[in-house]
């Protein structure tokens, strides 16, 4: 028998000692309770005021005993799920647990025909949702691009709309406002079966963004209101640039962006207590010589790691960046940066890492990119899930038995391990030279084109109920109706 | 009868042994000829995991499995094969090369080829070349296989050939050569007929030779 017998189920990765996590956790307390962030929205500063916040103008305060309070409600531990009930679209939240998926709003992408820049357009969006529903590394979905092609108040729903029935995986919605919060909430209703089934269980998340340094806007903070109001599972995304919007450390960073966020969660709790809450977001260095926000950069990885062990320290789940790339092109630079930042995402567990699939520093995306890294982080996969030391693992009576020059392809052992303990590449070619030549001396972007156009061309999501069709059409036709005036 | 062809092919594939032999017992006593069960049931069934195996689609142990089932079945029709006279599809001779004992690559090219339907003789490891000639002379096979692992002892291939060509054994055999360091180029220099890149490779190109032959 084995007592007291100490288990690493996984590859154990810490950046940060108990003592600085300790004293970043107090910066950002301080922070919120000296300096505060600015608020522009009435009702939300009400709110906030009635649970002790101190508010003087937009500016509000919050003491650390409110925000220490809001970190205690939200839970650690739920699960999204699929919108058909499949279970292996569920994703469940919790310590160890790693998922990814795209990221919203490109302004461009890489058509999926004629491998070329363009704008994104409306049609792009089922595409994006297919792919993701079928690469078996992406467990979230997003769209990769801001649709130009409709009206320009209505990109987000037509998106939503777009999205909802090319994939049963949780879907993360991101809208301009309220509006569109309230389109995309009666879709996924609808499809749950009624607010009470949604509430047990939901199926998208809502997506928010605050502006850096410390303010919250109006229209992220209307959207976290509905979205609290509703019950809906919520990000609140800051995306602080080191050396312009935030301090150039990462230390100073991670404070300011974690203040940020949890303005949004002691507002979110304050309306529904128990609300999951992801804080998040993109926390990156400006580029000195470009000024770009830069994706690829090796201190987004290293600034992210930090944030979910801060955000692990409190107790919340967090919204993780991976798998982007500055390059402009599918070439070794996007795939170096996109590998090792969805490598770093995954030894980190980091809830949900989203952006897999940006390149061009977010204003491309890329299925390509993304089904590269469907890759990358299948191998990630295989790391962090470690090596299990059992008896039946040791393998000694098996070793024992094949003895000297013997071999193990014909041991029941390797038949029962060998799917489980090998990980398969999909992608990465390891053929000998003469059958990789036989087979047209394929590249690995070769490759990657023709696994996202075979999953194009083949990949069958599971339908949405006939009443969702129905109310997405409404929702689509209320919508052009609210905007026509402006036309 | 052809559902039951069917199903021990499906045996084949599925690497049950068990249910390969029962069925190809249960094909006997229903009188079906045995060179017909072998045809159409055990080797359209290890045709099929070929392919399956090429395409990604089953694995090494898998297809070994499968070669089990196979040999299972043949182990059955044997006896009325050789009653009948029939000639499995023909005899490889098989051995890794003096000065190597690397024994695995070799091993899992002869549970291949006798899953295809090969009858085979292993010599073993560190074979030399008179070992090679004797056995030539007793066996009498269709091709004779060699494998070396390393650099330092694939030379000792074309010292075998050079032995099996002074014996005056050349023209009665196909040889093929396999093994990490060895390619075309390589087998061609050293004057073999034929290089196998991996064990399914070595299984098709001993098929070539004695549907050639």
């Amino acid at each position: 028998m084995r007592t007291n017998y100490v288990v690493n189920s996984g590859v154990r990765f810490q950046l940060l000692s108990d003592d600085q996590l300790q004293e970043l956790f107090d910066g950002v307390l301080h922070l919120l309770e000296y300096t505060g962030l600015d608020v522009y929205h009435d009702e939300a500063r009400d709110i906030l005021e009635k649970a002790g916040a101190w508010v003087d103008g937009l500016r509000v305060r919050l003491p650390a005993y409110l925000v220490k309070d809001a970190l205690t409600k939200a839970p650690r531990s739920f699960t999204l799920f699929a919108r058909d009930g499949n279970p292996k679209h569920n994703i469940h939240i919790g310590p160890g647990r790693a998922h990814f998926g795209p990221g919203p709003t490109c302004p461009n992408f890489i058509d999926v025909e004629t491998l070329k820049r363009r704008p994104y357009v409306k049609s792009d969006v089922p595409l994006v949702a297919k792919v993701c529903d079928a690469l078996p590394n992406i467990d979230f979905v997003e769209s990769l691009g801001t649709v130009g092609d409709v009206d320009y108040e209505l990109g987000a729903l037509y998106e939503f709309a777009g999205m909802f029935p090319n994939t049963s995986k949780p879907i993360v919605a991101w809208s301009y406002d309220r509006f569109d919060s309230a389109g995309i909430h009666e879709i996924a209703v609808t499809e749950a079966g009624g607010q009470e089934a949604f509430e047990r269980r939901p199926n998208y998340v809502h997506y928010c963004e605050p502006l850096s340094p410390l303010v919250s806007t109006f229209e992220a903070v209307d959207k976290l209101i509905f979205a609290a109001r509703h019950r809906v599972p919520l990000i609140f995304t800051p995306c602080p640039i080191s050396g312009g919007t935030a301090p150039v450390t990462s230390a100073g960073i991670i404070i300011q962006g974690a203040a940020e966020s949890w303005l949004g969660l002691t507002l979110a709790q304050a309306i529904q207590p128990g609300l999951p809450y992801f804080m998040g977001g993109v926390f990156s260095v400006m580029d000195m010589s470009s000024m770009i926000l830069a994706y690829g950069a090796p201190e987004l990885p290293l600034n992210m790691a930090a944030l979910t062990e801060l955000a692990h320290f409190v107790g919340l789940p967090l919204w993780q960046t991976g798998g982007v790339t500055d390059s402009k092109t599918f070439d070794e630079q996007a795939i170096i940066e996109g590998s090792m930042s969805v490598f770093f995402s995954a030894l980190t567990g980091g809830d949900l890492c989203h952006d897999v699939g940006y390149t061009e520093s977010a204003m491309t995306g890329s299925v390509f990119q993304l089904a590269a890294m469907d890759e990358a982080i299948g191998y990630s996969r295989r790391i962090t899930r470690g090596i299990e030391v059992n008896e039946d693992t040791l393998a000694v009576p098996v070793i024992h038995n094949v003895g000297p020059n013997g071999h193990y392809l014909r041991e029941k052992h390797t038949r029962r391990y060998y799917k489980n303990e090998f990980w398969y590449p999909k992608l990465c070619d390891r053929r000998n030279y003469e059958e990789w030549e036989m087979m047209g001396k394929t590249s690995f972007k070769d490759r990657t084109v023709a696994r996202v156009q075979d999953i194009l061309a083949t990949h069958q999501p599971s339908a949405i109920k006939p009443e969702t069709e129905r109310v997405i059409e409404k929702v689509l036709a209320e919508a052009e109706e609210r905007v026509k005036d402006h036309k | 009868m052809s559902e039951l062809y069917e199903r021990i092919a499906t045996a084949v594939i599925e690497g049950d042994a068990e249910i390969a032999e029962k069925l190809v017992r249960r094909g006997l006593r229903k009188d079906l000829v045995a060179k017909d069960i072998l045809d159409n049931g055990l080797v359209v069934g290890m045709g099929e995991v070929g392919v399956r195996f090429k395409a990604g689609d089953m694995f090494v142990p898998e297809v070994l499995m499968s070669a089990d089932a196979m040999q299972a079945g043949l182990e059955v029709l044997r006896p009325e094969l050789v009653a009948s006279g029939i000639k499995l599809i023909g005899k490889i001779l098989m051995g890794t090369v003096k000065g190597d004992l690397h024994d695995i690559g070799k091993n899992l090219v002869n549970m291949m080829c006798e899953g295809a339907g090969f009858e085979m003789v292993d010599i073993g490891f560190n074979a030399d070349p008179e070992t090679f000639v004797e056995a030539i002379k007793e066996h009498q096979p269709d091709v004779v296989g060699m494998s070396a692992m390393l650099t330092t002892t694939m030379r000792a291939m074309a010292y075998t050939i050079r032995a099996i060509e002074e014996a005056g054994l050349r023209d009665r055999i196909k040889i093929m050569v396999g093994g990490a360091p060895v390619d075309a180029a390589f087998a061609e220099r050293i004057g073999a007929d034929g290089y196998g890149s991996n064990a399914p490779a070595g299984v098709d190109l001993a098929k070539r030779f004695v549907s050639a032959a």
